[in-house]
């Protein structure tokens, strides 16, 4: 019994996969087609925006803030807030746009939300990484004193975003009113993504209240990664994990409901 | 075997419902060939749509123990901006299948040559009906869902499907909603007229038929 329900699991996960595979894939090849440089787009736009925003916070305020290089800083703030406000455009009537692909019933309605996060994933991680060769080759950047903390804390700063995604995408489908405030909402988010300070340039008590951000909690830890000694941090890794299970625990039946109610043309 | 029990489906669309299905209690079985009649808006495709787990009935449930095309029609399975091929590489790809024998396959069946390295959404409606039924052909279902497109088709298209669906997988089950009753006549073994959210089966498809020129 325990076996036979284990295989069916394991053949959904094997079919589930590799419909995001093709999913990803013909995602890739209507957004960006295969003229010039092709798939590779995904990381252009995480790429101007860190190294624009790097250059020009340099200008207003000096090479150097509390000791740490501001290109560096900016670009370690912007590139998972490119993650975040993408993830959450992309995934704004997810359903709808792709109902077509719903006639083949191995397709889930969570297939094409997962698709497209993983899509802003690997676009952010490919920029993240172009950048930060760059700016460790050009000693703006020191090498990552602790890889892991800092994938660690990608890969949380990530869980969340797509947590929030599979709550946005159903509610984005029942509600118009819902889908006119996502970009405001996605502006609103800005002081508590964590991206243009750390919380030990804050006062205590703005410190405090920072910290129930999953994102400000993420993003300390891959900056603590990032920098070692020459930071101090305050990140609760539970934070993150606690928020981005109970957004799960309401995304995954809001999907399922939706999907009950989509008419497909 | 397909078994429907009690599906009913209602939209729900500003405030206002609009109950289609009620109630639809439907076996197929094995190497069934079944026509759906009824009027436009009864509801024939919508059955298809359940049936095909495009949509969900509202209440109800439907089981089945064959595997089951997608609804060949008018719309869905395709996406437009992508070219024929692209659209066979990926459902060889949700399908499990080798992109080789599908792409030989289709370009032979639908004979659109050149035309398939260009966006779906350029083809005409019996471009789209050969290329949905060619694939769908190269996936070898055990039903086949027909939602009226086998009537766009040419002269040609006709013969082809004839050869393929009808005669070489004469033991395939289909469901084939259709208001051409001379198809209907033709090929199929029961009929189900849908009328008023009800379905009601015969298996006299020279009855149904009479009885559904009538309503």
């Amino acid at each position: 019994m325990a076996s036979a329900s284990w295989r069916k699991l394991h053949n959904a996960w094997e079919i589930q996969t590799r419909v995001i595979h093709a999913l990803i894939i013909r995602e890739l090849s209507t957004r960006f087609g295969r003229q010039n440089i092709g798939f590779l787009w995904i990381m252009v736009e995480p790429l101007l925006f860190a190294s624009l925003v790097g250059l020009l916070w340099s200008v207003i305020k000096g090479p150097e803030e509390h000791g740490i290089s501001v290109v560096a800083f900016a670009a370690t703030g912007y590139i998972p807030l490119t993650l975040f406000r993408h993830g959450v455009q992309r995934s704004v009537l997810v359903f709808t746009i792709n109902s077509s692909l719903l006639y083949h019933r191995q397709i889930k309605i969570i297939d094409f939300i997962f698709a497209r996060f993983i899509i802003e994933l690997l676009g952010c991680m490919m920029a993240y990484l172009f950048i930060g060769v760059i700016l460790i080759a050009t000693g703006y950047m020191p090498i990552p004193s602790d890889i892991r903390l800092f994938l660690a804390g990608w890969a949380l700063y990530a869980l969340f975003c797509l947590s929030i995604c599979l709550v946005l995408s159903p509610l984005s489908e029942v509600s118009e009113v819902m889908e006119k405030f996502i970009p405001v909402t996605t502006y609103i988010v800005l002081p508590f993504s964590g991206a243009f300070n750390m919380l030990s340039w804050l006062t205590p008590s703005m410190r405090e209240f920072l910290l129930y951000s999953p994102f400000v909690n993420g993003m300390e830890m891959m900056r603590k990664g990032i920098w070692g000694e020459k930071v101090t941090a305050y990140y609760d890794v539970w934070n993150p994990v606690i928020c981005s299970a109970l957004l799960i625990a309401v995304g995954l039946p809001l999907c399922r409901r939706v999907r009950r109610l989509l008419a497909v043309e | 075997m397909i078994i429907c029990r009690n599906v009913s489906k209602e939209y729900r669309h500003a405030g206002q419902r609009k109950q289609v299905l009620q109630g639809v209690n439907l076996t197929v079985n094995r190497g069934d060939r079944i026509a759906l009649l009824g009027r436009n808006g009864a509801g024939k495709s919508t059955l298809i749509k359940l049936i095909g787990g495009v949509e969900m009935p509202t209440s109800g449930r439907i089981e089945h123990s064959m595997s089951i095309s997608w609804p060949l029609g008018f719309a869905g399975g395709f996406q437009g901006s992508l070219t024929g091929y692209d659209n066979a590489r990926f459902i060889a790809r949700i399908y499990q299948r080798q992109y080789a024998d599908i792409r030989a396959f289709v370009e032979d069946f639908t004979e659109l040559g050149a035309q398939l390295r260009m966006p779906v959404k350029t083809y005409s409606s019996g471009m789209r009906a050969r290329l949905a039924f060619a694939l769908s052909l190269a996936i070898e279902f055990d039903c086949y869902l027909i939602d009226e497109i086998i009537l766009v088709g040419d002269q040609n298209f006709h013969r082809k499907c004839r050869a393929e669906l009808f005669e070489k997988r004469a033991d395939r089950t289909m469901i084939l909603a259709s208001h051409d009753t001379g198809t209907v006549r033709e090929l199929c073994n029961r009929a189900v007229i849908i009328d008023q959210g009800q379905a009601v089966a015969y298996d006299d498809v020279d009855f149904a038929v009479d009885t559904y020129t009538a309503l």
